[in-house]
């Protein structure tokens, strides 16, 4: 309905700006991108507030996404309006200067919003969507510029500096200044060339901060999810929360599909028999077989001492996000002695609780057989039962005291599962003062986990066993 | 879309206007979802807390564009039967009664059993016929002549299963009965759907509908939708309630006040012969826009600090 430009050149602008979405973190199906074409279509571009409304309504389908999604049409959009009103600081040439070449004309030419339209073709021509890192900057600078038509403007600097030094028995007087009234058509030339330059630099700046920003987000995320968790740099720390924040939400989509009554439609016969005792046994009133719902336990139990302990904060921090699902989580914390923390997460944040845990039980030497004595002191082993998973994560390195592997084998027999995740890869398992070949009998599984892609994949199984068998 | 309704629905403004005539006064993003929908006949999900006018939105669309109203309340363990369709089955039993009584002359004397097969195959099959099929509300809004306006509401209060039923509808305008095929709607109604958010709605959903977020209003629009809805309210009560209830938004409460506990507050103070807000009247009538005991014991608190504030909101 926009009679104005083609559809292909509509359709092109309109995928641009989609991955520009995409790269801000906004989901978009191929569904939605064609609806978005259809709302161009049907609003056209000449008014931006609706076309931003009516975009965010076909893309964004969060409130979230549609802060991003804003910040995103403005910047994107902003990119093409600037071109508008470029057009007064430069100082610029009194006379006109006369030359053939065309880029020249024009970036001697009053007319700023030529210039810009003919460099947004030629950002088009050359591809500028492609560019992904910071170190192409210069590549695509360049090959702008060429696609413009700078050889010719370079040979139309040459010719002009020819001409002035064949000439210069007239004009000897003002010779070494460059922008010297009138004087100097090569140097007019050359201010207008590094002109085109920073303009042409400034565009594609822009350019990859728009389209840039979804590859580096992936790389980075890919890096951080593969870096061993101790290792992690403090910097990356409020990233990793992010990241952890954001897969624990994923897995929480993908769970929380409630579990289907199976078991319906069979007849309960004896309680059908029961209930109709007062109709003489005619089995007027029907009872059905139910399935009773029962609702799965899990009780975290994490060695929080200095090597542990950043991988015990995400993994708690996980199973804390996921609390819709896995309803009936509490957690403990160990290093010299247990103390249960299920409490700091119900009164602060993930962060907060973390540190609090930290200085009621944190920096202590760590006594496995102590804190396993603490354990049975305080009498969590009689709320362990059949529906109860227990997650143990720790080296296993007790500093050559007494494992008490008795009691975990106590905690075995009355709780449903034992998994143990253990940070140290398996060549250093059972080396030095590890007892975990001791601790390992009476875990059903026992896994190294030390990335955020092993916690991630852990968390995954963990909700799908604990759900599966309620 | 027939041409009477592509004419109302032809640019925001009148749809603006149209709304604000029947009481409903809707912010730019809502106007021009509606135009946007209503032109690419799209469903729009509305989202946003609750009492903001989600519901009211689809009540006003219908009167404005003059279109039975279909309403489906969602709950947990709607199912297709409830949403959809269902069989008539006393009418079908009645249906086999009859054919029992009338078998003879339908056979009409037809003397082997091969024969007799052969006659009744002649006779078309009404059992499973659109006579005995009961429409509920998805199908009914397919059957309108002259197209409706379905409301899903509380779509997010379905179990997930029900939502799958849904896609069909909302993608092809159409509904498919196993034994009498695609029914497809004579008019495409408009749809909306409304949520609370209580859960996340599946991506399939989603990306069928246009979404539409609907936050609290700000102040002025909120002024504006009380001099609709409470016409007889002083200006400067008004203004007064309106900053009031924007600064409790402001604190941290289990449940915020939403538009329709404004106009009940608004309403009560009418009832009270109340001229302006002052602490007294502000602690006695709390519980009218508040719904949390703990959210009282919050406000009441700072009740008068917000008093203050909302006089000072008046005077400029």
């Amino acid at each position: 309905m926009d009679g104005g430009a083609p559809t292909g050149e509509i359709d092109k602008t309109i995928v641009n700006f989609i991955r520009v979405v995409r790269g801000a973190d906004v989901r978009v199906s191929v569904a939605e991108t064609l609806d978005a074409v259809a709302v161009v279509n049907f609003v056209g571009w000449e008014d931006r507030e609706i076309l931003k409304q009516g975009l965010g309504l076909a893309v964004a389908k969060t409130p979230e996404e549609k802060t991003r999604f804003n910040a995103c049409f403005d910047a994107f959009f902003a990119a093409v309006a600037d071109n508008d009103d470029h057009d007064d600081d430069e100082d610029r040439p009194d006379g006109p200067v006369e030359t053939d070449d065309k880029l020249a004309k024009m970036l001697l030419d009053a007319d700023q919003s030529e210039l810009m339209v003919a460099m947004e073709e030629a950002a088009t021509e050359v591809g500028i969507e492609n560019i992904k890192f910071f170190t192409q900057r210069g590549l695509y600078t360049q090959r702008i510029m060429r696609q413009m038509g700078l050889e010719g403007l370079d040979a139309a600097i040459r010719e002009a500096q020819a001409g002035e030094g064949s000439g210069q028995g007239q004009g000897q007087g003002e010779g070494g200044d460059p922008s010297g009234q009138g004087g100097g058509e090569a140097a007019t030339l050359e201010a207008a060339r590094s002109r085109l330059f920073e303009a042409t630099r400034d565009l594609v700046e822009k350019r990859l901060s728009l389209y840039g920003s979804e590859t580096s987000r992936d790389l980075r995320e890919g890096r951080l999810r593969r870096s061993r968790l101790g290792n992690l740099d403090r910097r990356d720390q409020e990233e990793m929360r992010r990241l952890v924040a954001k897969i624990a939400k994923r897995l929480a989509a993908l769970h929380s599909r409630k579990p289907k009554r199976r078991n319906r439609g069979t007849l309960d016969l004896r309680r059908t028999m029961r209930r109709n005792y007062a109709n003489d046994g005619i089995m007027f009133n029907l009872e059905w077989k139910r399935k009773k719902i029962s609702k799965p336990k899990v009780m975290a139990i994490c060695d929080v001492s200095g090597s542990v302990a950043t991988v015990a904060r995400f993994l708690l921090q996980f199973l804390y996000a996921l609390h819709d699902i896995l309803n009936d989580v509490r957690s403990f914390a160990f290093s010299g002695k247990l103390i249960e923390t299920s409490d700091f997460f119900k009164r602060h944040d993930v962060d907060t609780a973390v540190d609090h845990i930290m200085n009621a039980v944190g920096y202590m030497p760590t006594d496995y057989g102590h804190s396993f004595e603490n354990f049975r002191e305080q009498g969590f082993l009689d709320d362990l039962d059949k529906r109860t998973t227990v997650v143990i994560l720790g080296d296993g390195r007790s500093n050559n005291t007494e494992p008490r592997a008795d009691i975990l084998k106590e905690i075995h027999e009355r709780s449903k599962r034992i998994l143990w995740l253990n940070p140290e890869p398996p060549p250093l398992w059972g080396t030095g003062d590890s007892e975990i070949l001791r601790y390992r009998p009476y875990c059903h599984m026992h896994r190294e986990v030390n990335t955020l892609s092993h916690l991630e994949r852990f968390v995954n199984e963990l909700v799908h066993v604990v759900k599966a068998s309620s | 879309m027939l041409e009477q309704h592509a004419a109302k629905l032809a640019d925001i403004d009148a749809i603006t206007n149209g709304f604000a005539e029947l009481g409903y006064i809707c912010s730019k993003s809502i106007a021009t979802a509606i135009f946007i929908a209503g032109n690419l006949e799209k469903p729009i999900l509305v989202e946003g807390p609750a009492g903001v006018g989600k519901t009211e939105l689809a009540n006003t669309m219908a009167a404005f564009m003059d279109l039975p109203m279909i309403r489906l309340q969602c709950y947990e363990g709607l199912d297709e039967a409830k949403a959809l369709y269902e069989w008539r089955y006393a009418k079908q039993l009645l249906y086999t009664q009859i054919l029992r009584d009338k078998i003879g002359e339908v056979l009409g004397g037809a003397e082997t059993l091969a024969a007799s097969m052969d006659k009744l195959h002649q006779h078309s099959d009404l059992f499973f016929s659109e006579q005995f099929v009961a429409p509920r509300p998805i199908l009914q809004a397919m059957r309108e002549e002259g197209g409706s306006v379905l409301l899903i509401d509380e779509i997010d209060k379905a179990d997930h299963e029900f939502e799958a039923f849904l896609l069909e509808v909302l993608s092809e305008f159409q509904v498919s009965i196993p034994e009498l095929g695609t029914i497809k709607a004579k008019q495409k109604p408009f749809v909306f759907l409304t949520s609370n958010n209580t859960r996340e709605l599946s991506d399939a959903l989603k990306r069928r509908c246009l979404h539409l977020y609907v936050p609290f209003p700000e102040a002025k629009l909120e002024q504006q939708i009380l001099r609709a809805r409470v016409p007889d309210l002083t200006d400067a009560l008004m203004q007064q309630l309106v900053a009031f209830v924007q600064g409790v938004r402001e604190l941290d409460l289990k449940k915020h006040p939403s538009v329709s506990e404004t106009l009940d507050w608004a309403r009560a103070l009418m009832l009270l012969n109340a001229s302006e807000l002052d602490g007294d009247l502000v602690r006695q009538t709390l519980n009218v826009i508040l719904k949390f005991e703990e959210d009282i014991t919050v406000v009441d608190r700072q009740a008068l600090e917000l008093v203050r504030m909302s006089e000072k909101a008046v005077r400029r």
